[in-house]
């Protein structure tokens, strides 16, 4: 028996992660979807652009993380676009009131995990069909960020927060934009979590059977509500980035992010039915998201053309991991497809 | 399933007749959003810019981009990395806001790019700024508003205004001179609400104003017009609707009546001039015309429609 786990090769080894599967066919996707661009518009590979498209694809990656979290239990949450506002406008209100800029990342991240953690109560502990509940707190934090400056757009943030926004995302480091290491971390840290650790075998088990996971003894609300907090503490983060970004907060900042990151993770094949997907899915699907609007802006695609292109993807995308499931595309009967053939 | 995506991308590519050639000069248009008339007719004349100079047998690789999802900070950032990626040399930009793309535009100045304002500045410095005296203009248009109220015998009452948000300079100068016009009057102009330039939130915002009880509207862009005189023409009061910009949904209302007159600005002249002035630069020579370039505003009423046909094409 021994002999036979060690015949096999790296590759067999990579294929037997579960999940795999899907990652390898999108990585091969992304692959053809840049070939495809690089031979209308060669500076679509070039060094500016790489590091470019790498710095579109982290908001998108860290978003599809928390989203993927969420979607694994089982639940949606759709209020990290308001979220990203909120965490945007304080922010960027509390440095334009003169805060130390890491002071205020700090204090904004405390309005954001409080909405994670009222988005998992309620769909946990009150039952709250999660699209209900995190519609609830979609409005709520969207007020807020419209309530945190009187309704207004903030000023400047100033010359005294270069320092933080360039390490947010004006600066490099190892020639590749700040942005795009902040993503790959926070990304290690939350894949460690969830293949590593018993509350990511938890989060799988709640999205699998939730029934099945309370008899085996997992605390199903407390799982939940990690999930909600990890999704609205990366939405924070995004709201900050945001925020560096422009210098200002504008209050509908990450208006439809939300969905974004339901792309990112679905694209990566972390189901909308919960239990199944990794998280290195996400950043294939993140990358295929962010490669897409990046490629067709530099091919000069009209704009009606990139959201019907990027829309259809996405329903492809959701389409084949609705047949798949369903058995339509089962391995055996696709091979009985063709052994009546020949 | 990826190679039909791929059949798909490169299909739907082709189809809009795509094809990136090396060409002497690269030259962006970056606007708020890819939808609004006004926009359109900025690269219409930007277009007609890069015709002439091709006769004359220089090159212009020319492209208009701008955020896909509507007006957005972020996004109009990502436009400008995105051009900068694609070796743009000089980029004519209508700044979504004063502040928020000036740490960017900075960056790429650094680095040669040759920024072009048109329509709307950021406050950091640029090769020139083709752009309406929003201020100027509002003004005019409250006079306009003025002195049809005056003929009506209105002297006094409450004026609302429809503005797209607070960080937008141009429409922020256009109400300061609206504003203007009202000075030493006995008409009150309530406080300003914000459609974020979008016609229905707009249409929304005048209705309450003719709820209220106003005696005029002023929009202070495409959207925020169509939106007031949508809002006019549905009540069928006797509300006095000034407005920005001309679309056909706007000068069909202003025939109609349900606007008395919109400022039409001149767009065409900012695109045109915008790439020959780049153009210019990029060889080394000096901007065409003033570094602050008034492109000046249009008063368009019933009888001027009437007048140049605007209406019959």
């Amino acid at each position: 028996m021994t002999d036979t786990v060690k015949k096999r090769n790296w590759f067999q080894r990579l294929f037997a992660v579960r999940g795999m599967g899907q990652v390898i066919t999108v990585f091969f996707g992304l692959i053809v979807l840049c070939l495809v661009f690089y031979l209308i518009n060669p500076n679509f590979l070039s060094q500016r652009n790489v590091a470019n498209l790498l710095r579109q694809i982290a908001p998108y990656l860290i978003i599809g993380i928390g989203q993927g979290y969420v979607l694994i239990t089982g639940n949606i949450d759709l209020s990290i676009g308001s979220v990203i506002g909120m965490s945007t406008m304080i922010s960027a209100t509390l440095m334009t009131r003169g805060m130390d800029p890491w002071v205020a990342t700090l204090v904004t991240m405390v309005p954001c995990l409080l909405t994670g953690l009222l988005n998992g109560f309620l769909v946990s502990a009150c039952k709250l069909p999660p699209f209900i509940g995190t519609l609830g707190t979609m409005t709520i934090a969207r007020g807020v960020a419209q309530l945190v400056n009187g309704n207004m757009n903030t000023d400047a943030i100033g010359r005294g927060a270069e320092g933080w926004r360039d390490f947010l995302y004006y600066g490099r480091t190892l020639g590749i934009y700040n942005t795009f290491w902040i993503a790959l971390v926070i990304w290690l840290i939350f894949n460690f979590l969830l293949s590593r650790t018993r509350t990511g075998r938890h989060v799988y088990a709640i999205g699998s059977n939730v029934e099945a996971s309370k008899l085996s003894g997992v605390n199903v609300n407390l799982t939940t509500i990690k999930a909600y907090l990890i999704s609205a503490f990366c939405a924070g983060v995004v709201g900050l980035i945001t925020c560096a970004q422009a210098g200002m907060g504008a209050m509908d900042a990450g208006t439809g992010y939300e969905l974004f990151a339901v792309a990112a993770s679905v694209i990566g094949g972390i189901s909308t039915l919960g239990g199944q997907g990794i998280l290195l899915g996400t950043v294939m699907g993140a990358s295929v998201w962010g490669a897409m609007y990046n490629g067709l802006s530099l091919v000069g695609a009209p704009v009606a053309w990139r959201n019907i292109v990027v829309g259809i993807i996405v329903v492809l995308s959701v389409l084949i991991d609705v047949l798949v499931r369903s058995g339509t595309f089962n391995k055996a009967r696709i091979r009985a497809m063709f052994s009546k053939k020949i | 399933m990826k190679k039909l995506v791929a059949l798909f991308l490169t299909l739907a590519l082709a189809l809009t007749g795509v094809a990136a050639l090396a060409e002497e000069f690269t030259v962006y248009l970056i606007t708020m959003d890819l939808m609004d008339q006004h926009w359109v007719n900025v690269d219409a004349g930007a277009k007609a810019a890069v015709e002439e100079l091709g006769k004359e047998g220089i090159k212009v690789n020319y492209v208009w981009d701008a955020p896909t999802q509507g007006k957005n900070d972020a996004a109009q950032i990502e436009s400008i990395n995105n051009a900068y990626a694609n070796n743009a040399q000089a980029i004519l930009l209508a700044s979504n806001g004063p502040d928020t793309q000036v740490a960017t535009i900075e960056q790429y100045a650094k680095e040669g790019v040759k920024f072009i304002y048109v329509d709307s500045p950021a406050n950091t410095e640029a090769f020139q700024t083709l752009a309406t005296d929003n201020k100027a203009a509002g003004q005019l248009a409250g006079e306009t508003m003025l002195n049809k109220l005056t003929e009506m015998g209105v002297a006094e009452g409450n004026i609302g205004i429809v503005n797209v948000n607070s960080s937008t300079t141009s429409t922020q100068l256009r109400e300061e001179g609206f504003r203007a016009a009202f000075e030493g009057t006995k008409f009150e102009i309530l406080e300003t609400q914000y459609g974020e330039g979008q016609v229905a939130a707009s249409q929304t915002i005048a209705e309450n104003y003719i709820t209220q009880g106003v005696v005029g509207i002023f929009g202070a862009n495409e959207g925020s017009t169509t939106g007031t005189g949508n809002a006019i023409k549905e009540s069928g009061k006797d509300v006095v609707g000034v407005g920005f910009d001309q679309s056909d949904a706007i000068l069909q209302l202003v025939d109609e009546g349900a606007l008395l007159a919109t400022m039409a600005q001149n767009p065409y002249v900012m695109g045109y001039q915008g790439v020959l002035s780049a153009v210019s630069v990029l060889q080394g020579k000096e901007i065409v015309g003033d570094k602050n370039y008034d492109t000046g505003v249009t008063v368009v009423d019933k009888a001027h429609i009437a007048e140049n046909g605007l209406l019959a094409k």
